[in-house]
Protein backbone atom coordinates (compact mmCIF):
# COMPACT_ATOMS: atom_id res chain seq x y z
CA UNK A 1 0.00 0.00 0.00
CA UNK A 2 2.56 2.66 1.02
CA UNK A 3 5.78 3.35 -0.90
CA UNK A 4 7.74 1.84 2.00
CA UNK A 5 7.19 -0.43 4.93
CA UNK A 6 4.95 0.82 7.51
CA UNK A 7 6.73 1.76 10.07
CA UNK A 8 7.30 -0.52 13.72
CA UNK A 9 5.14 0.58 16.42
CA UNK A 10 5.59 4.27 17.91
CA UNK A 11 7.53 3.83 21.27
CA UNK A 12 6.62 5.93 24.16
CA UNK A 13 9.82 7.79 25.59
CA UNK A 14 10.40 5.30 29.23
CA UNK A 15 9.26 8.68 31.56
CA UNK A 16 6.09 8.98 29.19
CA UNK A 17 5.36 5.21 29.58
CA UNK A 18 5.43 5.35 32.81
CA UNK A 19 3.34 8.14 32.99
CA UNK A 20 1.16 6.10 30.92
CA UNK A 21 0.87 3.46 33.45
CA UNK A 22 0.27 5.74 35.84
CA UNK A 23 -2.72 7.45 34.17
CA UNK A 24 -4.19 3.70 33.49
CA UNK A 25 -4.09 2.65 36.89
CA UNK A 26 -5.88 5.98 37.66
CA UNK A 27 -8.75 5.38 35.59
CA UNK A 28 -9.07 2.09 36.59
CA UNK A 29 -9.64 3.10 40.02
CA UNK A 30 -11.66 6.30 38.76
CA UNK A 31 -14.03 3.71 36.75
CA UNK A 32 -14.16 1.42 39.93
CA UNK A 33 -15.13 4.74 42.16
CA UNK A 34 -17.51 5.55 39.70
CA UNK A 35 -19.54 2.40 39.93
CA UNK A 36 -19.75 2.23 43.69
CA UNK A 37 -20.97 6.04 43.23
CA UNK A 38 -23.40 5.33 40.94
CA UNK A 39 -25.11 2.02 42.87
CA UNK A 40 -25.01 4.15 46.27
CA UNK A 41 -27.34 7.27 44.09
CA UNK A 42 -29.44 4.07 42.87
CA UNK A 43 -30.35 3.13 46.26
CA UNK A 44 -30.15 7.07 47.79
CA UNK A 45 -32.19 8.34 44.56
CA UNK A 46 -36.31 8.28 45.78
CA UNK A 47 -37.63 11.27 43.54
CA UNK A 48 -35.34 14.13 43.90
CA UNK A 49 -34.75 15.65 40.19
CA UNK A 50 -31.15 16.63 41.67
CA UNK A 51 -30.17 12.95 42.27
CA UNK A 52 -31.57 11.42 39.46
CA UNK A 53 -29.22 13.76 36.90
CA UNK A 54 -25.88 13.44 39.32
CA UNK A 55 -26.94 9.82 38.59
CA UNK A 56 -27.19 10.31 34.99
CA UNK A 57 -23.59 12.77 34.81
CA UNK A 58 -21.98 9.72 36.73
CA UNK A 59 -23.10 6.92 34.82
CA UNK A 60 -21.93 8.84 31.32
CA UNK A 61 -18.94 10.16 33.14
CA UNK A 62 -17.70 6.31 32.43
CA UNK A 63 -17.86 6.89 28.75
CA UNK A 64 -14.75 8.66 28.76
CA UNK A 65 -13.13 6.83 31.21
CA UNK A 66 -13.15 3.73 29.38
CA UNK A 67 -12.22 5.30 26.05
CA UNK A 68 -9.22 6.63 27.39
CA UNK A 69 -8.43 2.77 28.72
CA UNK A 70 -10.10 1.35 25.63
CA UNK A 71 -7.25 3.53 23.58
CA UNK A 72 -4.94 2.77 25.93
CA UNK A 73 -4.98 -1.06 24.96
CA UNK A 74 -5.46 0.20 21.41
CA UNK A 75 -2.71 2.36 20.98
CA UNK A 76 -0.03 -0.67 21.49
CA UNK A 77 -1.42 -2.97 18.07
CA UNK A 78 0.95 -2.34 15.58
CA UNK A 79 -0.51 -0.99 11.81
CA UNK A 80 -0.79 -4.38 10.01
CA UNK A 81 -1.82 -4.93 5.98
CA UNK A 82 -6.03 -3.99 6.67
CA UNK A 83 -5.53 -0.67 8.82
CA UNK A 84 -1.60 0.69 7.43
CA UNK A 85 -1.88 3.71 9.90
CA UNK A 86 -2.21 1.73 12.77
CA UNK A 87 -5.21 1.91 15.14
CA UNK A 88 -4.60 4.81 17.29
CA UNK A 89 -7.50 6.55 15.56
CA UNK A 90 -10.35 3.72 16.72
CA UNK A 91 -10.89 5.65 20.16
CA UNK A 92 -11.84 8.94 18.24
CA UNK A 93 -15.14 6.85 16.85
CA UNK A 94 -15.18 5.76 20.96
CA UNK A 95 -14.95 9.60 21.59
CA UNK A 96 -17.79 10.96 19.10
CA UNK A 97 -20.57 8.16 20.07
CA UNK A 98 -20.03 9.13 23.82
CA UNK A 99 -19.85 13.13 23.29
CA UNK A 100 -23.16 12.25 21.23
CA UNK A 101 -24.80 10.44 24.40
CA UNK A 102 -23.38 12.87 26.91
CA UNK A 103 -24.59 16.17 25.05
CA UNK A 104 -28.10 14.02 24.44
CA UNK A 105 -28.45 13.41 28.12
CA UNK A 106 -27.62 17.07 29.00
CA UNK A 107 -30.09 18.61 27.21
CA UNK A 108 -32.69 16.04 27.65
CA UNK A 109 -32.46 16.60 31.49
CA UNK A 110 -32.28 20.10 31.25
CA UNK A 111 -35.44 20.31 29.70
CA UNK A 112 -36.82 18.23 32.48
CA UNK A 113 -35.60 20.27 35.22
CA UNK A 114 -36.80 23.49 33.40
CA UNK A 115 -40.22 21.75 33.36
CA UNK A 116 -40.43 20.85 37.18
CA UNK A 117 -39.22 24.23 37.82
CA UNK A 118 -42.36 26.01 35.59
CA UNK A 119 -44.84 23.17 36.52
CA UNK A 120 -43.68 23.96 40.37
CA UNK A 121 -43.73 20.05 40.98
CA UNK A 122 -42.79 19.11 44.22
CA UNK A 123 -40.34 16.71 45.63
CA UNK A 124 -41.46 14.38 48.01
CA UNK A 125 -38.87 12.52 50.38
CA UNK A 126 -40.11 9.78 52.35
CA UNK A 127 -38.10 8.42 55.04
CA UNK A 128 -36.84 5.22 55.50
CA UNK A 129 -36.16 2.64 58.55
CA UNK A 130 -32.40 2.68 59.58
CA UNK A 131 -31.07 0.56 62.58
CA UNK A 132 -34.68 0.73 64.10
CA UNK A 133 -34.67 4.32 63.69
CA UNK A 134 -37.08 6.63 61.03
CA UNK A 135 -34.17 8.50 58.83
CA UNK A 136 -35.84 11.30 56.06
CA UNK A 137 -34.01 9.87 52.76
CA UNK A 138 -32.84 13.40 52.09
CA UNK A 139 -29.83 12.80 54.45
CA UNK A 140 -28.63 9.68 53.50
CA UNK A 141 -28.53 11.76 49.60
CA UNK A 142 -26.63 13.98 51.38
CA UNK A 143 -24.65 11.35 52.33
CA UNK A 144 -24.16 9.36 49.36
CA UNK A 145 -23.72 13.10 47.48
CA UNK A 146 -20.94 13.71 49.41
CA UNK A 147 -19.08 10.29 48.92
CA UNK A 148 -19.76 10.81 45.33
CA UNK A 149 -17.24 14.26 45.50
CA UNK A 150 -14.34 12.85 46.71
CA UNK A 151 -13.00 10.19 44.30
CA UNK A 152 -13.56 12.52 41.25
CA UNK A 153 -12.13 15.50 43.08
CA UNK A 154 -9.11 13.81 43.78
CA UNK A 155 -8.42 11.60 40.83
CA UNK A 156 -9.49 14.56 38.47
CA UNK A 157 -6.63 16.29 39.88
CA UNK A 158 -4.28 13.53 39.64
CA UNK A 159 -4.92 13.46 36.05
CA UNK A 160 -4.46 16.38 34.81
CA UNK A 161 -0.48 16.81 35.24
CA UNK A 162 -1.02 13.70 33.42
CA UNK A 163 -2.60 15.07 30.75
CA UNK A 164 -0.64 18.05 30.17
CA UNK A 165 2.40 15.24 30.68
CA UNK A 166 1.48 12.79 27.83
CA UNK A 167 -0.46 15.45 25.77
CA UNK A 168 -3.52 13.06 25.98
CA UNK A 169 -6.90 14.89 25.55
CA UNK A 170 -8.86 11.82 26.08
CA UNK A 171 -7.37 12.18 29.75
CA UNK A 172 -7.62 15.93 29.31
CA UNK A 173 -11.33 15.49 29.05
CA UNK A 174 -11.71 12.64 31.86
CA UNK A 175 -9.91 15.14 34.20
CA UNK A 176 -12.35 17.91 33.21
CA UNK A 177 -15.50 15.90 33.11
CA UNK A 178 -14.43 14.87 37.28
CA UNK A 179 -14.29 18.77 37.89
CA UNK A 180 -17.68 18.34 36.85
CA UNK A 181 -18.74 15.37 38.79
CA UNK A 182 -17.73 16.68 41.82
CA UNK A 183 -19.07 20.79 40.79
CA UNK A 184 -22.30 18.94 40.70
CA UNK A 185 -22.27 16.74 43.75
CA UNK A 186 -21.91 20.15 45.65
CA UNK A 187 -25.17 21.43 43.44
CA UNK A 188 -26.86 18.18 44.16
CA UNK A 189 -26.06 18.60 47.97
CA UNK A 190 -27.18 22.05 47.68
CA UNK A 191 -30.51 20.90 45.99
CA UNK A 192 -31.17 18.59 48.96
CA UNK A 193 -30.78 21.36 51.87
CA UNK A 194 -33.52 23.09 49.75
CA UNK A 195 -36.04 20.57 50.10
CA UNK A 196 -35.04 20.22 54.04
CA UNK A 197 -35.39 23.64 54.27
CA UNK A 198 -38.76 23.52 52.23
CA UNK A 199 -37.52 25.59 48.90
CA UNK A 200 -39.34 22.68 46.94
CA UNK A 201 -37.82 24.43 43.69
CA UNK A 202 -33.86 23.74 45.14
CA UNK A 203 -33.71 20.52 43.53
CA UNK A 204 -34.74 21.37 39.90
CA UNK A 205 -32.83 24.18 40.21
CA UNK A 206 -29.65 22.13 41.55
CA UNK A 207 -30.89 19.56 38.43
CA UNK A 208 -30.80 22.29 36.10
CA UNK A 209 -27.94 23.67 36.56
CA UNK A 210 -25.93 19.73 37.01
CA UNK A 211 -27.38 19.22 33.20
CA UNK A 212 -25.84 22.42 31.84
CA UNK A 213 -22.81 20.99 33.31
CA UNK A 214 -22.96 17.51 30.99
CA UNK A 215 -24.47 19.71 28.17
CA UNK A 216 -20.98 21.83 28.74
CA UNK A 217 -19.30 18.15 28.89
CA UNK A 218 -20.62 16.51 25.93
CA UNK A 219 -20.66 20.20 23.68
CA UNK A 220 -16.54 20.36 24.49
CA UNK A 221 -16.02 17.01 23.90
CA UNK A 222 -18.34 16.89 20.63
CA UNK A 223 -16.37 19.84 19.32
CA UNK A 224 -12.80 17.83 20.44
CA UNK A 225 -13.41 14.64 18.80
CA UNK A 226 -15.07 16.55 15.43
CA UNK A 227 -12.08 18.69 14.90
CA UNK A 228 -9.52 15.67 15.95
CA UNK A 229 -11.60 13.24 13.56
CA UNK A 230 -11.10 16.32 10.60
CA UNK A 231 -7.45 16.29 11.11
CA UNK A 232 -7.68 19.82 12.85
CA UNK A 233 -3.37 21.31 13.53
CA UNK A 234 -2.57 20.05 17.28
CA UNK A 235 -3.71 22.68 19.89
CA UNK A 236 -2.58 22.53 23.40
CA UNK A 237 -4.10 20.48 25.78
CA UNK A 238 -5.54 22.63 27.90
CA UNK A 239 -5.65 25.69 26.55
CA UNK A 240 -6.68 25.05 23.09
CA UNK A 241 -4.26 27.18 21.21
CA UNK A 242 -2.43 26.44 18.42
CA UNK A 243 0.09 23.95 18.80
CA UNK A 244 3.73 25.42 18.02
CA UNK A 245 5.01 22.40 17.11
CA UNK A 246 4.13 23.17 13.23
CA UNK A 247 6.80 26.12 13.59
CA UNK A 248 9.42 24.32 15.58
CA UNK A 249 9.18 21.37 12.80
CA UNK A 250 9.32 24.01 9.57
CA UNK A 251 12.60 25.93 11.42
CA UNK A 252 14.37 22.83 12.20
CA UNK A 253 13.79 21.91 8.49
CA UNK A 254 15.00 24.97 7.64
CA UNK A 255 18.15 25.26 9.90
CA UNK A 256 19.44 22.43 7.24
CA UNK A 257 21.48 23.63 4.53
CA UNK A 258 20.38 22.48 1.43
CA UNK A 259 16.30 23.17 2.34
CA UNK A 260 15.60 26.28 0.83
CA UNK A 261 11.53 26.33 1.31
CA UNK A 262 9.67 24.09 4.34
CA UNK A 263 5.80 23.97 4.66
CA UNK A 264 4.73 21.55 7.21
CA UNK A 265 1.13 19.98 8.14
CA UNK A 266 -0.02 18.08 11.38
CA UNK A 267 -2.41 16.02 12.72
CA UNK A 268 -3.10 14.68 15.91
CA UNK A 269 -3.52 10.70 16.00
CA UNK A 270 -4.35 10.73 19.87
CA UNK A 271 -1.16 11.46 21.63
CA UNK A 272 0.98 11.50 18.65
CA UNK A 273 1.44 13.40 15.43
CA UNK A 274 1.60 12.75 11.83
CA UNK A 275 1.56 14.22 8.59
CA UNK A 276 3.93 15.96 6.20
CA UNK A 277 6.73 18.16 5.35
CA UNK A 278 6.57 19.55 1.91
CA UNK A 279 10.75 20.23 1.04
CA UNK A 280 11.92 22.38 -1.92
CA UNK A 281 16.10 21.66 -1.88
CA UNK A 282 18.23 23.73 -3.14
CA UNK A 283 19.61 20.73 -5.61
CA UNK A 284 19.13 17.85 -5.83
CA UNK A 285 22.36 15.79 -4.71
CA UNK A 286 22.17 13.25 -2.45
CA UNK A 287 18.82 13.39 -1.93
CA UNK A 288 17.84 10.30 -0.63
CA UNK A 289 20.66 11.22 1.87
CA UNK A 290 19.38 14.35 2.67
CA UNK A 291 15.57 12.79 2.95
CA UNK A 292 16.69 10.32 5.30
CA UNK A 293 18.31 13.01 7.72
CA UNK A 294 15.15 15.26 7.15
CA UNK A 295 12.92 12.52 8.64
CA UNK A 296 15.65 12.13 11.74
CA UNK A 297 15.74 15.37 12.30
CA UNK A 298 12.18 15.78 12.43
CA UNK A 299 11.21 13.47 14.47
CA UNK A 300 13.96 14.73 17.07
CA UNK A 301 11.87 18.11 17.69
CA UNK A 302 9.53 16.35 20.51
CA UNK A 303 8.70 13.08 21.47
CA UNK A 304 5.07 12.98 19.95
CA UNK A 305 6.05 13.23 16.73
CA UNK A 306 5.92 10.10 14.60
CA UNK A 307 5.47 9.03 11.21
CA UNK A 308 6.06 12.27 9.42
CA UNK A 309 6.23 11.91 5.36
CA UNK A 310 9.34 14.18 4.07
CA UNK A 311 7.72 14.80 0.64
CA UNK A 312 10.59 16.74 -1.70
CA UNK A 313 9.22 19.21 -4.37
CA UNK A 314 10.42 21.41 -7.15
CA UNK A 315 8.74 24.44 -5.74
CA UNK A 316 6.38 25.50 -3.08
CA UNK A 317 3.11 27.48 -5.40
CA UNK A 318 1.00 29.20 -2.94
CA UNK A 319 -1.65 25.82 -3.39
CA UNK A 320 -3.05 25.79 0.08
CA UNK A 321 -1.98 22.75 0.64
CA UNK A 322 0.42 24.25 2.98
CA UNK A 323 -0.29 24.39 6.88
CA UNK A 324 -1.60 28.12 7.98
CA UNK A 325 -3.53 27.97 4.03
CA UNK A 326 -6.59 26.30 4.81
CA UNK A 327 -6.00 24.36 8.14
CA UNK A 328 -6.03 25.50 11.19
CA UNK B 1 -12.08 23.80 48.72
CA UNK B 2 -13.31 26.08 51.02
CA UNK B 3 -17.02 25.79 49.76
CA UNK B 4 -16.68 21.75 50.09
CA UNK B 5 -15.25 22.35 53.83
CA UNK B 6 -18.32 24.42 54.12
CA UNK B 7 -20.41 21.94 52.59
CA UNK B 8 -19.33 18.96 54.74
CA UNK B 9 -19.97 21.48 58.04
CA UNK B 10 -23.12 21.94 57.05
CA UNK B 11 -23.55 18.37 56.42
CA UNK B 12 -22.25 17.30 60.03
CA UNK B 13 -24.76 20.16 61.57
CA UNK B 14 -27.82 18.88 60.04
CA UNK B 15 -27.14 15.39 60.82
CA UNK B 16 -26.37 16.01 64.04
CA UNK B 17 -28.97 18.46 65.53
CA UNK B 18 -31.38 19.67 62.44
CA UNK B 19 -32.58 16.61 61.90
CA UNK B 20 -35.13 17.06 64.72
CA UNK B 21 -37.22 19.92 62.71
CA UNK B 22 -36.33 18.84 59.14
CA UNK B 23 -37.28 18.77 56.74
CA UNK B 24 -39.43 21.74 56.73
CA UNK B 25 -43.03 22.05 54.44
CA UNK B 26 -43.22 24.25 51.80
CA UNK B 27 -46.72 25.08 52.14
CA UNK B 28 -46.91 24.53 56.04
CA UNK B 29 -48.62 21.74 56.65
CA UNK B 30 -47.69 20.33 59.96
CA UNK B 31 -47.12 23.39 61.77
CA UNK B 32 -50.75 24.46 60.95
CA UNK B 33 -52.34 21.10 61.61
CA UNK B 34 -50.47 20.95 64.95
CA UNK B 35 -53.48 22.04 67.71
CA UNK B 36 -55.66 22.94 64.39
CA UNK B 37 -57.61 20.96 61.94
CA UNK B 38 -56.14 18.26 60.06
CA UNK B 39 -58.50 18.16 56.84
CA UNK B 40 -59.16 14.21 55.83
CA UNK B 41 -60.10 12.74 52.87
CA UNK B 42 -62.34 9.54 53.24
CA UNK B 43 -62.64 6.84 50.34
CA UNK B 44 -65.05 4.12 51.33
CA UNK B 45 -62.93 0.87 51.34
CA UNK B 46 -63.96 -1.39 54.65
CA UNK B 47 -62.61 -2.91 56.41
CA UNK B 48 -59.80 0.14 55.91
CA UNK B 49 -62.15 3.05 55.53
CA UNK B 50 -66.15 2.20 56.64
CA UNK B 51 -68.89 4.55 56.03
CA UNK B 52 -71.62 3.96 58.84
CA UNK B 53 -74.30 6.49 59.75
CA UNK B 54 -72.37 8.39 62.64
CA UNK B 55 -68.53 8.87 62.39
CA UNK B 56 -66.39 7.21 59.73
CA UNK B 57 -64.65 4.05 61.17
CA UNK B 58 -62.04 1.20 59.51
CA UNK B 59 -58.36 0.60 60.17
CA UNK B 60 -57.25 3.89 58.87
CA UNK B 61 -59.79 6.23 60.03
CA UNK B 62 -59.09 5.09 63.68
CA UNK B 63 -55.05 5.17 62.64
CA UNK B 64 -55.89 8.50 61.48
CA UNK B 65 -57.74 9.87 64.97
CA UNK B 66 -54.35 8.55 67.04
CA UNK B 67 -52.06 10.52 64.92
CA UNK B 68 -54.48 13.68 64.94
CA UNK B 69 -55.07 13.09 68.88
CA UNK B 70 -50.83 12.95 68.36
CA UNK B 71 -50.50 16.19 67.06
CA UNK B 72 -53.97 17.64 69.39
CA UNK B 73 -55.63 18.10 65.92
CA UNK B 74 -59.50 17.82 65.23
CA UNK B 75 -59.56 15.87 62.52
CA UNK B 76 -62.33 16.95 59.82
CA UNK B 77 -63.64 13.84 57.67
CA UNK B 78 -64.48 14.56 53.78
CA UNK B 79 -65.84 11.71 52.13
CA UNK B 80 -65.43 11.10 48.34
CA UNK B 81 -64.12 9.50 45.26
CA UNK B 82 -61.00 8.90 44.96
CA UNK B 83 -60.32 11.04 41.94
CA UNK B 84 -61.54 14.22 43.63
CA UNK B 85 -59.69 13.71 46.73
CA UNK B 86 -56.48 13.26 44.82
CA UNK B 87 -56.87 16.47 43.30
CA UNK B 88 -57.72 18.26 46.44
CA UNK B 89 -54.37 16.84 47.79
CA UNK B 90 -52.54 17.69 44.76
CA UNK B 91 -53.53 21.54 45.39
CA UNK B 92 -53.29 21.75 49.20
CA UNK B 93 -56.61 21.46 50.24
CA UNK B 94 -56.55 18.57 51.92
CA UNK B 95 -53.72 16.94 54.09
CA UNK B 96 -54.25 13.29 54.11
CA UNK B 97 -55.97 10.94 52.17
CA UNK B 98 -57.11 7.58 53.55
CA UNK B 99 -58.99 4.93 51.53
CA UNK B 100 -56.64 1.51 51.36
CA UNK B 101 -54.23 2.94 49.07
CA UNK B 102 -51.45 0.91 47.88
CA UNK B 103 -47.79 1.84 46.76
CA UNK B 104 -49.03 0.57 43.46
CA UNK B 105 -51.40 3.84 42.76
CA UNK B 106 -51.07 5.68 39.96
CA UNK B 107 -51.12 8.87 41.72
CA UNK B 108 -47.53 8.61 42.72
CA UNK B 109 -46.27 11.30 40.38
CA UNK B 110 -49.22 14.10 41.78
CA UNK B 111 -49.10 13.32 45.39
CA UNK B 112 -47.06 12.44 48.26
CA UNK B 113 -47.42 8.73 49.52
CA UNK B 114 -45.55 7.63 52.74
CA UNK B 115 -43.75 4.66 52.20
CA UNK B 116 -45.55 1.15 53.23
CA UNK B 117 -47.01 0.72 56.80
CA UNK B 118 -48.94 -2.52 56.17
CA UNK B 119 -48.24 -5.34 53.94
CA UNK B 120 -51.04 -7.28 53.42
CA UNK B 121 -50.24 -10.94 51.78
CA UNK B 122 -53.05 -12.99 50.23
CA UNK B 123 -53.46 -16.40 50.55
CA UNK B 124 -55.85 -19.89 50.51
CA UNK B 125 -57.07 -20.58 54.00
CA UNK B 126 -58.47 -24.30 54.51
CA UNK B 127 -60.56 -25.17 57.32
CA UNK B 128 -59.38 -27.11 59.58
CA UNK B 129 -55.85 -26.46 61.26
CA UNK B 130 -53.92 -29.85 62.12
CA UNK B 131 -54.60 -31.54 58.44
CA UNK B 132 -51.63 -30.28 56.24
CA UNK B 133 -52.94 -28.55 53.46
CA UNK B 134 -52.26 -29.73 49.88
CA UNK B 135 -49.13 -29.21 48.21
CA UNK B 136 -50.25 -27.16 44.67
CA UNK B 137 -54.06 -25.20 44.09
CA UNK B 138 -54.09 -26.88 40.72
CA UNK B 139 -57.74 -27.93 40.05
CA UNK B 140 -58.69 -26.79 43.51
CA UNK B 141 -61.65 -25.34 43.85
CA UNK B 142 -61.56 -21.81 46.28
CA UNK B 143 -63.88 -19.62 47.20
CA UNK B 144 -63.11 -15.79 46.60
CA UNK B 145 -65.29 -12.85 46.60
CA UNK B 146 -67.29 -11.63 43.85
CA UNK B 147 -65.61 -8.73 42.31
CA UNK B 148 -62.00 -9.54 43.99
CA UNK B 149 -59.34 -9.45 41.26
CA UNK B 150 -57.74 -11.87 43.91
CA UNK B 151 -60.08 -14.61 41.10
CA UNK B 152 -57.04 -13.81 38.56
CA UNK B 153 -54.04 -14.85 40.86
CA UNK B 154 -55.83 -18.06 41.74
CA UNK B 155 -56.11 -18.87 38.29
CA UNK B 156 -52.66 -18.12 37.39
CA UNK B 157 -51.71 -20.98 40.36
CA UNK B 158 -54.60 -23.14 38.48
CA UNK B 159 -56.23 -23.08 41.07
CA UNK B 160 -60.51 -23.17 39.97
CA UNK B 161 -62.07 -19.56 41.58
CA UNK B 162 -65.68 -20.34 42.81
CA UNK B 163 -67.27 -16.54 42.95
CA UNK B 164 -69.26 -15.86 46.40
CA UNK B 165 -71.30 -13.02 47.64
CA UNK B 166 -69.47 -13.64 51.21
CA UNK B 167 -66.89 -16.03 52.22
CA UNK B 168 -69.26 -16.32 55.93
CA UNK B 169 -69.52 -18.82 57.08
CA UNK B 170 -66.37 -21.06 55.60
CA UNK B 171 -67.31 -23.83 53.51
CA UNK B 172 -64.23 -24.79 52.30
CA UNK B 173 -60.51 -23.58 50.99
CA UNK B 174 -61.53 -19.77 50.59
CA UNK B 175 -58.75 -16.71 49.45
CA UNK B 176 -58.30 -13.97 51.41
CA UNK B 177 -56.00 -11.73 53.19
CA UNK B 178 -54.26 -14.24 55.92
CA UNK B 179 -55.50 -11.52 58.45
CA UNK B 180 -58.83 -12.40 57.24
CA UNK B 181 -58.76 -16.25 56.97
CA UNK B 182 -57.42 -16.02 60.32
CA UNK B 183 -60.60 -14.85 61.39
CA UNK B 184 -62.71 -16.93 59.36
CA UNK B 185 -61.26 -19.46 61.39
CA UNK B 186 -58.91 -20.89 58.26
CA UNK B 187 -55.49 -21.58 57.78
CA UNK B 188 -53.31 -19.84 54.96
CA UNK B 189 -51.65 -22.25 53.52
CA UNK B 190 -47.66 -20.68 53.29
CA UNK B 191 -48.27 -20.20 49.69
CA UNK B 192 -48.84 -16.28 49.05
CA UNK B 193 -50.89 -15.15 46.08
CA UNK B 194 -50.61 -11.71 46.04
CA UNK B 195 -49.14 -8.60 47.94
CA UNK B 196 -50.70 -5.43 48.59
CA UNK B 197 -48.21 -2.78 50.48
CA UNK B 198 -50.52 -0.19 52.15
CA UNK B 199 -49.63 3.69 52.67
CA UNK B 200 -51.23 6.68 52.63
CA UNK B 201 -51.25 10.05 50.41
CA UNK B 202 -50.28 13.45 51.42
CA UNK B 203 -49.80 16.50 49.70
CA UNK B 204 -46.76 16.78 47.57
CA UNK B 205 -43.38 17.85 48.87
CA UNK B 206 -45.14 18.61 52.37
CA UNK B 207 -41.76 16.17 53.55
CA UNK B 208 -42.11 17.69 56.94
CA UNK B 209 -45.82 16.39 57.59
CA UNK B 210 -44.78 13.28 55.50
CA UNK B 211 -41.93 12.79 58.05
CA UNK B 212 -44.20 12.78 61.14
CA UNK B 213 -46.73 10.35 59.85
CA UNK B 214 -44.36 7.99 58.88
CA UNK B 215 -42.45 7.98 62.58
CA UNK B 216 -46.34 7.59 63.98
CA UNK B 217 -46.82 4.65 61.56
CA UNK B 218 -43.75 3.08 62.01
CA UNK B 219 -44.70 2.57 65.77
CA UNK B 220 -48.55 1.21 64.96
CA UNK B 221 -47.10 -1.06 62.76
CA UNK B 222 -47.64 -4.18 65.10
CA UNK B 223 -51.35 -2.96 65.76
CA UNK B 224 -52.59 -2.47 62.21
CA UNK B 225 -53.46 -6.09 62.23
CA UNK B 226 -55.97 -6.41 65.26
CA UNK B 227 -57.68 -3.04 63.71
CA UNK B 228 -58.61 -4.70 60.56
CA UNK B 229 -59.70 -8.02 62.25
CA UNK B 230 -62.26 -5.93 65.06
CA UNK B 231 -63.01 -4.04 61.76
CA UNK B 232 -63.92 -7.49 60.39
CA UNK B 233 -65.83 -9.22 62.70
CA UNK B 234 -68.28 -5.42 63.10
Amino acid sequence: MSAYAPEVDFRLPPDKEAALARARRIEWWSIFFLGTIIVVLAFTMGSSQAMKAMWVEDTVSLIPFAAFLIGAHFRRRPPDDSFPYGYRRAILIAFLAGSVTLLGFGLYLFGESVYKLLAAERPTVQTVELFGRRVWLGWLMVAALLYSVVPPFVLGRMKEPLARELHDKALHASATINKGDWLAGLAGVAGIFGIAYGLWWADSAAAAFISLEIVRDGFSNLRNSVAQLMNKRPTDVESKEDDPVVDEVQRALLGLGWVREARVRLREDGDTLSGEAFVVPRDERDLFERLQQAAEVVHEVDWRLHDVNIVPFETLEPSGVEEGGEGA
Amino acid sequence: MRLSCLVAALALCALTQACVNLPRDPEGTLARVEGGRLRVGLVEHPPWVVRTEGEPSGAEVELVRRFAAELRSRPEWHWGGEQRHMEALERFELDLVVGGVTDQTLWWKYVGLTGPYFEEAYAVGFPGAPTPPPKGLKGLEVAVREGDPLAYYLSKEGAVPTRVLSLQPPSGPAAAPTWELESLGLTPSGQTLHTEKHVMAVAPGENGFLRRLEEFLSRERPHVKGLLQKEAVR
